[in-house]
């Protein structure tokens, strides 16, 4: 009678999980990148996946739409993790947040105290935080991609972006100078649904911690 | 964008307001039949009374002005258990057992959570007086009883005990700043963020207060608690505590959570959260704060709950609305007595004003009063 329902962005967080869902016995039985279904149905009746945007994966668990959930820390510090659980590091899709700047640019001098410099981020609470323990005073200009572009066109100084390979950086003739921090994806759980779902949720989240690398 | 309030903010028409009001009796009734007495304390007062003893969490929750006639500050209200505390502490004055009850609305200044309402009309019951397991048995059932009599029986009652985070926080050396650091990471059971966090811990209490989070479920747990964390004697007193309450309380659903601190900081003992099946968040919070009184010059052993009433009324089924009488505004002598019968008897019954016609059964009419063969009946409304 009663079930579970995880959400997760498809791309590189779908692919990584699907080891883990494994060893915890659960297959999907449809590929969101072939299919258009938001809802996917597993082997285990009493399991389905909903496929939602990554940023939106706390807000389905918030509310208890889903009761689980796979979402990178960079989503979670930026949702804030109200009524959340988050017990579970997976390990996947590691990458890190970084300051980068364009190549040439003198950060080092311009991240003096009393400096003051425009970064274009679509991590804003996490910029904010990093720059204030700097004691820096920053100009945060909320942008939802292509990040690279506003130092390029003269919109920011510096970017506050996630940087896996740092090809895209390379490529547009910007250079990390800051490393924030390392990310990776967690699991994260509804506070309420772990009270009340413990039977079901329980031996998943076990399995899932077994075959994290 | 006119006449709209703000967000999280919420009118209760007609029909709320009516689920609201009858529930708001049926519990207080409840409450008084068990011997607590009501106490209304005010929306607002003086900041330092409103949120002594409690953490950060509450002063953020708290709307503050700046009283114009003695030039201190203010707050709205954000819970009204410190305000009974303060009450039980400071006025009533009992050496023996107080027990207190009170309804009224407070104010939050961010909401608790994403659907809440930032006024929550905020139902609760405290008992002053009592340091042993008793009161806190009494509280929970009392509990159960309330969530039971608003037709949403708890799922699961979930049990923890403060006690515990506080005796590996002192045993850790923490100063209070961490330690609430420390305590938000437990709350959020973030594994990963704990870890880092009690790197320099010394080994057996980073052991236990990782346990921590892992230490939910039934009544089992609290054996593998008394493996897992080391022998203090708060530890071994707490897990007694706990484990009095699963044999007392084994006819409700409760389950524990030894990583669930709940609350405002406040907390110092059993702490409790009651789950109603689908709900994403606690409906109701309660334990023990014994330190409380002591900051109004006199510590009383305290323990209690208090739930949102909104949250509950959301959650009853829309009864049918009663339909009213409607009576003719003029009539003989003996219209006013029958109309006074009838709302003796229960009935509503309203004036038909002139010149609404065709209204009536809009304003909630479905009988009237009519005279009929030499006295008044009350029949279906016709013509309406």
């Amino acid at each position: 009678m009663s079930s579970i329902t995880l959400a997760l962005s498809k791309g590189r967080i779908f692919e990584e999980t699907l080891p883990l869902l494994a060893a915890a016995g659960i297959e999907p039985t449809d590929n969101p990148e072939s299919s258009r279904k938001l809802i996917i149905g597993t082997n285990r009746p009493d399991v389905r996946l909903v496929i939602v945007r990554a940023t939106d994966v706390p807000t389905y668990v918030q509310y208890g739409a889903a009761d689980l959930g796979i979402a990178g820390k960079d989503v979670l510090l930026e949702h804030g993790g109200a009524g959340l659980y988050q017990p579970l590091d997976l390990n996947i899709a590691r990458c890190r947040l970084c300051v980068a700047v364009p190549r040439g640019f003198d950060y080092a001098a311009a991240s003096k105290p009393g400096g003051r410099i425009r970064v274009a981020t679509k991590y804003i609470n996490s910029a904010k935080a990093h720059f204030a323990a700097k004691g820096m005073h920053v100009d945060l200009i909320k942008l939802y991609g292509s990040m690279e572009l506003a130092p390029l066109v003269g919109l920011a100084d510096a970017i506050v972006d996630l940087v896996s390979t740092g090809g895209t950086l390379r490529a547009n003739n910007l250079e990390e100078v800051e490393d924030i921090m390392p990310i990776s994806s967690r699991l994260v759980v509804n506070q309420a649904s772990l009270k009340l779902k413990r039977e079901l949720i329980q031996p998943v989240l076990d399995a899932i911690a077994g075959a994290v690398k | 964008m006119r006449w709209v309030l703000p967000d999280h903010i919420q009118d209760a028409l007609p029909a709320e307001a009516e689920k609201l009001e009858s529930l708001r009796r049926t519990l207080l009734d409840a409450f008084r039949a068990h011997g607590y007495q009501l106490v209304a304390p005010p929306l607002l007062e003086f900041l330092d009374s409103l949120t002594t003893g409690a953490g950060q969490d509450l002063k953020l929750r708290t709307f503050t002005l700046v009283d114009q006639l003695s030039g201190r500050s203010m707050g709205v209200r954000a819970d009204t258990t410190p305000q009974v505390a303060r009450i039980d502490a400071h006025l009533l004055n009992r050496s023996g057992v107080a027990r207190l009850c009170y309804c009224g609305s407070v104010l939050h200044t961010l909401p608790s959570t994403l659907t809440a309402t930032r006024e929550p009309l905020q139902l609760g019951a405290e008992l002053y007086g009592h340091a042993g397991l008793e009161a806190d048995i009494e509280v929970i059932r009392l509990l159960a009883e309330v969530l039971r009599l608003a037709q949403v029986p708890a799922s699961r009652i979930d049990i923890g005990h403060v006690g515990l985070f506080h005796a590996l926080a002192a045993r850790a050396g923490m100063v209070p700043e961490r330690e609430e650091a420390l305590f938000d990471l437990l709350q959020a059971k973030d594994v990963p963020s704990l870890r880092e966090f009690v790197a320099d811990v010394p080994e057996d209490v980073r052991a236990a207060l990782l346990a921590l989070t892992e230490l939910y479920g039934d009544a089992t747990v609290l054996d593998e608690a008394a493996r897992r964390l080391p022998q203090l004697p708060e530890v071994g007193a707490a897990l007694a505590d706990l484990r009095a309450l699963a044999a007392a309380l084994g006819d409700l659903p409760v389950s524990f959570d030894l990583g669930d601190l709940r609350g405002y900081h406040y907390h110092s003992g059993v702490v409790f959260a009651a789950y109603g099946s689908a709900s994403p968040a606690a409906l109701a919070l309660g334990g023990r704060y014994d330190r409380v009184g002591q900051a109004f010059g006199r510590g009383r052993p305290a323990t209690g709950f208090s739930l949102d009433l909104r949250e509950l009324a959301l959650r009853l089924p829309d009864a049918p609305a009663a339909g009213a009488i409607l009576a003719p505004l003029q009539g003989d002598g003996e219209l006013a007595g029958e109309v006074a019968r009838l709302r003796a008897a229960g009935e509503i019954v309203v004036s038909a004003l002139p010149g609404h016609e065709g209204t009536w059964r809009e304003a909630g009419c479905d009988r009237q009063l009519i005279r009929r063969d030499g006295c008044w009946a009350v029949e279906a409304l016709q013509g309406e």
